[in-house]
């Protein structure tokens, strides 16, 4: 159902402590961003992609797909800086239409490139995090983080009931399909009307229910769970360390090109 | 010029050919590592005092009846779900709801700043729409501008004794329009054009998004207003019980658990019925509703 959810109970790498996932994302990210040098992407992209296929196990296939999903932004939103509309032609190309230019510039087409680089990059920094890392190990970092617990029980709630509601929802649209609820765009609309009241009606039922349910376990505001814990490895910590100071070192030296 | 056009041809076949292997065109949800980090932080410093606000309301509510922590909860995954559906497209691609429209309509936008915020991090970690640094960009104009203006214009439009349906779909229609030109403004005001700044980067983002975004919200309109004759049809007890239906003004409509216990009918009794009348016909058949 969520793909992605999915492929982290499969992961090699699950086990692995969550902490030290999120700290190797996070930062990763962060230095991706600040730098938005081609090199760093590239470097970063690379890695991410042997830690996810070849230490996490996540099929290839499986994860280039998932690397096109945000494509369709990329390509429309990079052609829009890419690309001016002006009276007067720019130095990288210029088609002319009547009075107008449909042109760019040189530092525009290398800024949208390095732009598509850091996106990609930083796109695979978030696929390393979340098909790596078990949603609820990512909530229990964020429980150590001290974020309000009341936000961390909703997430936790929302997390659950998404499921819930997804299976509901696939059940109906099946059945609608099978009453050819599907066949040309009138019924398709009156079905989705009639999918999403009745899935907003079972919702509130579900909830009731549950509180009841969970009430009656004595749930005082709180879900306690024992997690698995996985202590953080002194190696993996001192490795992460290592690969953000060549990070670094790459963005500022412009290490190992010139000396 | 001949030769020019032929160009011009080729590159536009060539850019319709991209939107047909491009897998899905979702809402606008700006992606991972898109914005410079600057801007990254400073949408998430604007969107900070609408994400207190609501987080305060929600620990009002729930502290008023542990009860609705579970409601809220529910709130959450069912934007999350409604977002998440294929919906009927005429131009064929595939494409999703935002769902603000009709959170903010039905839960108010104080809520759905929070859900909302809970949501796109779901969407971006589980999904992959968005990101965790875009987080600030995206929630502030679909969790908080985009409902803002929702709940507005449906008010506005209940001051003004419009026909609620109208109401309602105004309110979802322009919701999604303004969820758009505010991404395409958070977008321009991080990359300014070179020839005409900001002002010209907003609106070749604006050109560029409204072949997808503009059909897709007047469809979420309608989808809005369908949803909501549904649920006035089946479900009116429950939408008084979140406050969205108000027929007798200053007493508290009852709960649903409490309806039961008063013997009221429920939505649950109709499902019942309805599942009773379709097993005499079809024998030990149940209906796809009953539990």
């Amino acid at each position: 159902m969520l793909l992605i959810d999915k492929l982290s109970y499969q992961s090699k790498l699950r086990y692995v402590n969550a902490s030290e996932k999120l700290m190797y994302a996070v930062l990763t990210l962060v230095l991706c961003i600040l730098s938005r040098s081609v090199r760093v992407a590239v470097l970063v992209f690379a890695v991410n992609g042997i830690l996810t296929v070849g230490k996490g196990g996540i099929p290839l296939f499986r994860y280039i797909k998932l690397l096109m999903i945000p494509f369709a932004f990329l390509i429309v939103g990079t052609a829009a800086i890419m690309v001016n509309i002006s009276e007067t032609p720019l130095d990288a190309f210029a088609i002319t239409i009547g009075k107008w230019y449909i042109t760019g510039s040189r530092a525009g087409v290398y800024q949208g490139l390095r732009l598509c680089s850091t996106a990609f990059a930083a796109v695979s920094c978030l696929y390393f995090l979340s098909l790596n890392t078990v949603m609820t190990d990512i909530l229990g970092t964020c429980r150590k983080l001290h974020l309000p617990p009341l936000l961390i029980e909703l997430m936790l709630l929302i997390y659950r009931f998404i499921f819930v509601l997804s299976k509901t929802a696939h059940a109906i649209t099946v059945s609608q399909q099978s009453r050819l609820g599907n066949r040309n765009f009138r019924t398709q609309i009156r079905a989705f009307g009639a999918l999403g009241s009745a899935l907003f009606v079972l919702a509130l039922k579900r909830s009731n229910a549950l509180y009841d349910a969970m009430e009656s376990r004595c749930y005082d505001g709180s879900i306690r769970v024992l997690s698995r814990e996985q202590p953080a490895s002194k190696k993996e910590i001192a490795g992460i360390i290592m690969f953000e100071v060549i990070l670094i070192l790459i963005w500022f030296c412009n290490w190992p090109v010139c000396g | 010029m001949p030769k020019k056009k032929k160009i011009l041809l080729r590159a536009y076949i060539a850019f319709a050919a991209l939107f047909v292997i491009a897998p899905a065109s979702n809402a606008m949800h700006i992606m991972e590592g898109y914005l410079p980090a600057g801007y990254c932080v400073a949408w998430g410093v604007i969107c900070l005092p609408f994400l207190i606000a609501g987080f305060i309301s929600l620990k009002k509510k729930v502290k008023e009846n542990r009860r609705n922590l579970t409601l809220i909860a529910m709130s959450g995954a069912f934007i999350f779900v409604i977002s998440s559906l294929k919906i009927p497209s005429v131009t064929g691609s595939c494409s999703h709801m935002t769902g603000t429209g009709l959170g903010a309509i039905l839960f108010g936008p104080a809520a759905v700043s929070v859900l909302g915020i809970i949501v796109l991090i779901f969407q971006a970690v589980l999904l992959a729409h968005g990101g965790l640094t875009t987080l600030g960009a995206n929630t502030f104009s679909m969790a908080i501008a985009g409902p803002l203006v929702s709940f507005g214009i449906y008010k506005l439009c209940r001051a003004a004794k419009v026909n609620r349906r109208v109401g309602v779909f105004l309110a979802a229609f322009l919701g999604d329009i303004f969820t758009y030109c505010v991404t395409s403004i958070q977008l321009a005001l991080a990359y300014p054009s070179e020839a005409g700044g900001v002002a010209a980067s907003a609106v070749k983002f604006l050109g560029v998004f409204a072949p997808t975004q503009l059909p897709l919200a007047v469809i979420e309109g309608i989808l809005t207003v369908v949803i909501v004759i549904g649920l006035e049809t089946y479900a009116k007890p429950e939408l008084k019980s979140i406050g969205f239906l108000r027929d007798t003004p200053g007493k508290q409509p009852p709960c649903l658990h409490e309806r039961i216990f008063a013997g009221q009918r429920t939505a649950n009794d109709s499902c019942r019925e309805l599942s009773e009348v379709s097993r005499d016909r079809i024998g030990e058949a149940k209906h796809p509703l009953s539990d």
